[in-house]
């Protein structure tokens, strides 16, 4: 068997904040422009499209994420299998990319989830993010896309100080240590 | 310490608990809340540094930022040490140790003053006129002039301490917490705005916090007890965070401020250490509300230099704040009124103060009849002619004013003083508000500027807006506010104000002597040591504009940016030139406020975190397989792994020789890859590169040049075709990102109309690539299923595939000219298929290699790496790349331009081999290229762009761009190097298997 | 530093966006029927204006759409943005 190798599998807590990466999670970038589209998206994944920017909508498995007027990011609340992984990505391929509604891109291992939770996160990301977190933090399902000490990044507020963060895996290390060498000092 | 110049009365002093420090060698003590400036003032201590022109001895002058003079160099260790930080700012600590700069060898007896009684010599501009000539002798006087500029000694070592930076967002940002500032935040904070106060000392309250004068009450209390009330009620307030000991160091546009926090510079040296010294926070304010306050002027005349002559209001803090007299016999000089304060202040301590010296002819304000009541002496229209003693003042000489002041007549007064306070009336703090774009205007009647119109939402008040009196500062900051907020708080309705009036005003920029102009020092910009004379100089000698007199004389251009001299400069400019201030405008005020240090600039981005770095998903294998590392980009590729004791060549030459003779294994994750779905998926390949890609049957793979719009390379890769309308394409390693942006903007900017999404999956997929004469072997036992026939999977062709249960890409492509594979796999299991491949393969001796032997085998074949061999400037054409470009293609990325008259020109620079002479010569890259070397100068037809020892072929081999390189096959032509001239032949570009036999080998 | 207002996203800090050049230049539909010099018109000539400009902008690191702006090059103000393919609020 082929060994799952992720960048990081670690918790470090400091006070009141506590950052771990959760792996392997699905991940698919869906992208498409028509109304069909968006309702087929709904149909397969029981999810309602978010369609106003920088907001999100779960079911108990899933999260769809609006990145772009035509791309969102699905990905799962806990750990899975790569056959459902497969599964899934295969089913919304051969229903939509197939008929032409738009794109199906697996991109589980694009990105690694890294888990932020506590009272004194958004204080760590005003270490390196530019982003006002003001009303984000108090809206529940907020997306923001923006940068961290120079590296892209996808924030997804899931629930009142806890956040799942998207961060592309080569940069993954260099951002762990960074936030980590950061959350010493708050 | 000398116990009579410290009064014990101080609140803001804790006499209980004593701190001591070391200056200049010498130990000495001082108390909790003491600067460093009135730690030496209480010690008795004035005399700090020595000028940086003439070395005159200088003392403490001010009780802030403004401070030219008390320019010290703070830490014992001269490898750590800290140059140029102001002694009036730096809160005393257990342990500090400072010491004077600019002097040699003690600040007591320092060789370069030599330099004063040479001063007639040397003129503003000193340096340019003389050190001009004779041109060749500027590496001598450069030497001499180096070593006699720059104030302080910089740190050898790293700065081990330890910087951070914060974002922060906030409805409503004060600048200042002063009177007016504390007004503000309450009242924003209040109307539940997240408001922000920082202020750059460790109290709040500005200079009201210690104005206990009858003159000066609100509501039958004194100013400072009002205020106090005002700051502690800021304590229940939750929307208002406040930060002391922060200095805004610079405003930008769209309110966006930085601003630095000094977190342990106060501590103890034991208390320092593993914490963060400063952090920068930048501020993205929704409004911002400047209340900085006004410094006070100094005046001009001669010798207003020496150590003992301190500005009037730093005085006053020395004494009301510090609890420290500037000296036992004290005379004052001013223009305005604010000196009598000081007069009543240190009165009220027991300092007798001489007399004050006033301009005026007379005046009847409320503070000048109190001071007069208390018995203080007033030598109205007078002023002071000449201050004497060397290194502290002794004396000064007092004459009268003519009617037009611009002469001194009767008798001259000796009055003997230990200390000089003077006061030339006040400049609005506007730094910040023109450091943001803001306008000023010239108010005459007081000759300041102050703000006028913004673009941002922003205000200034209280005096950095020019309001200098108690009942106008309260007044204006409560209507300013509302107005600014749009709210209508109440709060400091009906307040009963009571507040001396200023009356008289007169101004002198420059105050005469009794002594001819040349004969007299009148400084203005203490630090850089220039004169009133020297700004008449720069006039005479024909500079008009404000900018070029700074430059011409370095007035205003020391570390403290002159802060106390730009006034004058430009009101002796305005009154010499005959123009009015207000035309004159000011020099720009650039941030920072003042000085920041690298430390607080760089943050934690410092070791580890210089720079961001990428690791593909084997990064761990080839760490642990000793591989030596390349940065590419932002990634770390494996470069070569030295065996024992290899060295680079060593290593690279045995891994290539290995790849041909039987099997490399190459880490290709970082490549670029651009996942393309969408029924028009095909149409925009055609558009992007310029071959066809229509054609391509499902299943095979295609090598594509993509170039910018003017004709040159941009880019190149391999794209696959995986169904009907979806493409994987391949980029280079560094224009990954570029690629798929450039991309994007074609698809929503030119083509909207086209159904084509792409997604980034670069980093999604690992990629192991196997080449060699074995790699089908051993491929056969990674993927025992997969049917390897030439008929089956043939070159250029892909294969999805499953290894142990997960989904992979076997791309059957080439980039060494051998056998090769590339499989891409999600890069959870990269790691472990690469380990796979390396078992399977263990047999063949396969063979790791790094970035450098890819580089050379491809080179063996004549492939390019774009962006090694190409620069921006190269067509396919100049490649010889002709077979790529599509005949039949309408249109494509950059197709016109490869028939413009420049593209087309046939002595282009265009790709070719090289062959040395001598095979075993290797070409150094950007070694330059001639025909003829005895000619002068010679013309240069190009430059080697690759080079290597090819050890499959036993030669060196290189790569290069000649002009008209194409029609100079066979020529001999020469590298002319530092020591040699190498010989070599044009050749063909493809060096080893011209037949690609190899490929199906 | 600007504050941007990405006309998908909303105001974010310029960090996050990459500037594009001159807007409002439309690639030519048939360029090969194009003389060299007007194809150099469309290719190298760009404006520097002091004061009003058309720009292309690109949230790089956000929603990454590209969308125009007018600025006035004199003052830094960001007078509007708008979506590609929409006509400018300004003259």
């Amino acid at each position: 068997m082929l060994n799952f190798n992720t960048t990081i599998i670690d918790t470090k807590e400091y006070s009141e904040i506590e950052i771990s990466v959760i792996e392997p999670i699905l991940k698919i970038n869906l992208r498409g422009k028509n109304r069909d589209f968006i309702t087929k998206i709904g149909k397969e994944l029981s999810i309602i499209t978010p369609i106003d920017p920088n907001t999100s909508s779960s079911n108990e498995k899933l999260n769809l994420l609006w990145l772009s007027p035509d791309e969102w990011l699905l990905y799962s609340n806990d750990k899975i299998d790569i056959k459902d992984v497969n599964s899934l990505e295969d089913k919304l391929f051969r229903e939509i990319s197939k008929v032409k509604l738009g794109s199906v891109t697996n991109v589980s291992d694009h990105w690694i989830m890294i888990n932020l939770n506590g009272t004194k996160i958004f204080e760590l990301l005003s270490t390196g993010c530019p982003f006002n977190f003001n009303n984000f933090k108090n809206s529940k399902g907020a997306v923001a896309q923006t940068l961290i000490n120079h590296i892209d990044v996808i924030i997804h507020n899931k629930n009142f100080n806890d956040l799942n963060l998207f961060v592309r895996r080569s940069f993954s290390s260099h951002l762990w240590s960074w936030m980590n060498d950061s959350a010493r000092f708050i | 310490m000398s116990k009579d110049l410290r009064i014990t009365n101080s609140k803001f002093i804790d006499q209980t608990s004593r701190i001591s420090f070391k200056f200049d060698g010498k130990n000495l003590y001082g108390f909790k809340g003491d600067t460093l400036a009135s730690a030496l003032l209480a010690n008795n201590i004035h005399l700090v540094g020595r000028s940086f022109k003439y070395h005159r001895p200088r003392g403490i002058m001010a009780c802030g930022s403004e401070e030219p003079n008390a320019i010290v160099q703070v830490g014992n260790d001269t490898s750590m040490t800290e140059p140029n930080t102001r002694a009036t700012e730096i809160e005393l600590y257990e342990g500090l140790e400072a010491s004077s700069q600019n002097c040699w060898p003690s600040v007591n007896f320092d060789l370069g003053a030599v330099n004063n009684f040479f001063s007639p010599l040397i003129p503003a501009a000193f340096y340019y006129k003389t050190f001009m000539w004779p041109a060749n002798f500027w590496k001598l006087y450069e030497y001499f002039i180096r070593k006699s500029a720059g104030l302080g000694k910089s740190p050898t070592e790293p700065d081990k301490d330890i910087y951070d930076h914060r974002y922060l967002h906030c409805d409503v940002l004060i600048v200042g917490g002063g009177i007016s500032g504390i007004m503000a935040a309450k009242t924003a904070a209040k109307n539940n705005l997240n408001t922000v106060l920082i202020d750059d000392k460790n109290i709040l309250g500005g200079t009201t916090l210690f104005q206990e004068n009858e003159c000066f009450k609100i509501n039958n209390s004194y100013s400072n007890e009002w205020l106090k009330k005002e700051i502690e009620s800021l304590n229940s307030l939750k929307n208002l965070t406040i930060k002391t000991r922060t200095s805004l160091a610079a405003y930008h546009s769209y309110n966006y401020l930085l601003a630095r926090e000094n977190l342990t510079d106060h501590l103890d040296l034991d208390e320092k250490k593993n914490k963060i010294r400063q952090r920068l926070w930048k501020i993205r304010a929704k409004k911002v509300i400047i209340a900085t306050g006004a410094m006070e002027r100094p005046l001009i005349f001669n010798n207003n230099d020496r150590p003992g002559v301190i500005l009037s209001s730093s005085i006053k803090k020395y004494i009301d704040f510090y609890g420290v007299k500037c000296g036992q016999k004290i005379s004052l000089f001013t223009n305005n009124d604010s000196a009598y304060e000081t007069a009543i202040s240190l009165n009220k301590c027991g300092v007798s103060v001489n007399s004050v010296v006033d301009i005026r002819d007379k005046t009847n304000s409320l503070i000048v009849k109190h001071a007069e009541k208390l018995g203080i002496k007033v030598h109205w229209k007078s002023t002071v002619v000449n201050t004497n003693g060397y290194k502290k003042i002794n004396s000064i000489e007092i004459m009268k004013l003519s009617d037009d002041g611009t002469n001194v007549i009767e008798k001259k007064i000796n009055e003997e003083c230990d200390c000089l306070g003077i006061s030339g009336g006040w400049t609005p703090r506007v730094h910040l508000f023109t450091q943001s774009g803001g306008k000023l205007k010239f108010r005459d009647e007081d000759n300041v500027f102050v703000p006028d119109k913004s673009d941002l939402d922003q205000i200034s008040i209280g005096s950095c807006n020019g309001d200098f009196g108690l009942d106008d500062v309260i007044k204006n900051t409560v209507n300013l506010i509302n107005k600014f907020l749009k709210i209508n708080n109440n709060d400091y309705e009906n307040l009963e104000i009571i507040s001396s009036k200023e009356i008289d005003k007169k101004n002198i920029w420059l105050l005469p002597s009794d002594k001819p102009l040349g004969k007299t020092k009148p400084f203005l910009d203490f630090q850089n040591d220039s004169t009133a004379n020297d700004i008449k100089l720069a006039l005479r000698e024909g500079f008009k504009s404000i900018e070029h007199v700074k430059r011409y004389t370095t007035t205003g251009m020391a570390t403290d940016q002159g802060k106390l001299s730009n006034m004058h400069a430009l009101g002796i400019i305005a009154e010499t030139a005959g123009v009015k201030m207000g035309e004159l405008g000011t020099t720009t005020f650039r941030p920072p406020y003042t000085p920041l240090t690298f430390g607080a600039i760089v943050g934690r981005n410092v070791g580890e975190f210089f720079d961001i770095t990428r690791k593909t998903p084997m990064h761990d294998w080839h760490v642990e397989n000793k591989a030596e590392f390349e940065n590419v980009g932002q990634w770390k590729r494996a470069w070569y792994y030295p065996k024992d004791n290899e060295n680079m060549h060593e290593a690279v030459q045995r891994e290539s020789k290995a790849a041909r003779d039987s099997a490399g294994i190459l880490d290709a994750s970082t490549l670029g890859k651009i996942d393309i779905q969408g029924s028009d998926a095909s149409e925009f390949l055609n558009r992007v590169y310029t071959n066809a890609w229509s054609k391509l049957e499902i299943g095979k793979c295609r090598y594509g040049l993509m170039l910018n719009e003017d004709g040159m390379v941009y880019d190149d890769g391999v794209t696959t075709r995986l169904s009907e309308n979806h493409y994987l394409m391949t980029t280079t390693t560094g224009g990954a990102a570029n690629v798929l942006s450039k991309l994007e903007d074609y698809l929503q900017t030119e083509w909207p109309e086209l159904d084509v999404y792409l997604t980034s999956v670069t980093d999604h997929y690992g990629t192991v690539s196997i080449c060699g004469p074995n790699s089908k072997k051993i491929l056969s036992k990674v993927i025992p299923d997969l049917d390897l026939s030439d008929k089956e999977f043939p070159h250029m062709t892909f294969k999805s595939v499953l290894i142990d249960n997960i989904k992979c890409r076997v791309m059957r492509i080439s980039f060494t000219g051998e056998h090769s594979y590339e499989i891409n796999i999600q890069s959870s299991y990269a790691k472990s298929v690469w380990e796979k491949c390396f078992k399977a393969g263990k047999e063949f001796n396969i063979t790791p290699y790094g970035t450098e032997t890819m580089h050379l085998l491809r080179a063996e074949k004549g492939f390019i790496i774009a962006g090694q061999d190409t620069d921006g400037t190269m067509t396919p054409i100049d490649l010889q790349m002709d077979w790529i470009i599509s005949k039949k293609k309408y249109d494509f990325i950059g197709k016109r331009s490869l028939y413009r008259s420049d593209t087309i020109r046939e002595d282009r620079k265009q790709l070719v081999g090289l062959l040395t002479d001598d095979p075993n010569e290797i070409l150094e890259e950007g070694a330059q290229i001639v025909a003829e070397t005895d000619k002068q100068p010679v013309e240069m037809l190009g430059h080697v762009t690759s080079s290597y020892f090819s050890p499959n072929l036993n030669k060196s081999i290189a790569l290069a761009v000649v002009k008209n390189g194409k029609k100079l096959m066979g020529q001999k032509l020469f590298v002319p190097m530092k020591n040699k001239t190498i010989n070599v032949t044009i050749t063909d570009t493809v060096f080893l298997d011209k037949e690609n036999k190899r490929l199906n080998a | 530093m600007f504050l941007i207002n990405c006309p998908y996203c909303g105001e974010r800090d310029q960090s996050e966006f990459s500037a594009g050049g001159e807007a409002h230049i439309i690639r030519p539909k048939q360029p090969t029927e194009l003389s060299d010099d007007q194809w150099a018109e469309y290719l190298f000539m760009r404006k520097n204006i002091k004061g009003i400009q058309f720009e292309r902008w690109n949230h790089a690191h956000g929603c990454r759409k590209w969308f125009n702006m007018v600025r006035d090059t004199s003052n830094d103000k960001i007078h509007a943005v708008y979506k590609m393919g929409e006509k400018p609020p300004i003259k």
